[in-house]
């Protein structure tokens, strides 16, 4: 039965789920928006990367160069569309 | 076909390890497909017209608890993977079945949701911020449902055939986009919800 819980994965659902509670701070505790942002942007693309590597297996097998570069690729893509679009459309510049 | 024992069985042939990169690639479109659909949402929350704002029906319980019942069955689908990789297909089974019941369960919370915002007249045609929200959270859901129904017919196969190259292939697969639509939902939870009840 214990063969069947890993520990690293075992840890980092434990790991994801304090994540969690972390970004709750948010809501349960008064601060500027910009604290909030700041908590929200670490533990979200922390979550990510927990995810990536702890349960998609990116990075253990040979593959892992192609892997990680189409995802830098479709996250650099995701950030100019995202901040492209703030640019344009909400901080006026 | 050239079988490589020493690689997982997902892994254990050319073909497979072809799938597996092909649908990495799939995934980094989903992250742009993602991408615009926030960067919608950025442009367009707070032009809510006569309708009701973020803050004003965003509710943290049902928010929390699809974000709960999405990250265990993130961590089951990975306890399956794991399960597969030890020749278990028992326990496997069992970890997929798990979590697409969780799954559905994150889809009855979604649907009740959907529901109250309507009911409480923040429907999809009220505002550009109800329409913008509904269909990020919508285009979301429709790949948990879709997902349901894949990891499904997962299940059935392994069933009837057993643990080969193929089915743990197609199973690793599975697990690759249910752990996608977790991370997902982890900013959707984070940059619409937790952001707009901030």
């Amino acid at each position: 039965m214990k063969e069947l819980f890993p520990a690293k994965q075992v840890i980092g659902f434990a790991f994801s789920l304090l994540l969690t509670v972390i970004a709750l701070a948010v809501y349960f505790l008064d601060m500027s928006f910009q604290t909030g942002m700041t908590i929200l942007l670490v533990t979200a693309f922390v979550q990510a990367g927990v995810q990536l590597t702890v349960f998609m297996h990116a990075g253990e097998t040979d593959d892992r160069g192609a892997i990680y570069l189409n995802v830098y690729y479709g996250l650099i893509i995701a950030l100019v569309t995202i901040f492209g679009t703030l640019l344009a459309m909400v901080w006026d510049m | 076909m050239k079988i490589d024992h020493s690689l997982p069985l997902e892994y254990s042939t050319d073909q497979n390890q072809y799938n597996i990169l092909g649908f990495w690639i799939f995934l980094g479109a989903e992250i742009m497909l993602f991408a615009t659909l926030f960067a919608t949402y950025f442009t367009l929350f707070n032009r809510t017209g006569s309708g009701p704002s973020g803050a004003e029906i965003f509710e943290i319980t049902p928010v929390l608890i699809e974000t709960l019942l999405l990250l265990t069955s993130s961590f089951t689908i990975g306890l399956g993977v794991h399960a597969m990789r030890l020749g278990n297909k028992k326990a496997m089974l069992t970890f997929f079945s798990i979590t697409l019941l969780l799954g559905l369960a994150f889809l009855g919370v979604e649907i009740y949701e959907f529901v109250h915002y309507v009911h409480i007249g923040a429907g999809i045609q009220t505002s550009a911020f109800t329409s913008i929200l509904l269909t990020t959270l919508g285009t979301h859901g429709a790949h948990v449902t879709l997902g349901l129904f894949w990891g499904l017919f997962i299940i059935l196969q392994v069933k009837k055939r057993g643990l080969t190259p193929q089915t743990a292939n197609k199973s690793f697969i599975f697990s690759l986009y249910w752990h996608f639509l977790d991370v997902v939902w982890i900013f959707i939870f984070s940059f619409i919800y937790l952001k707009g009840m901030m």
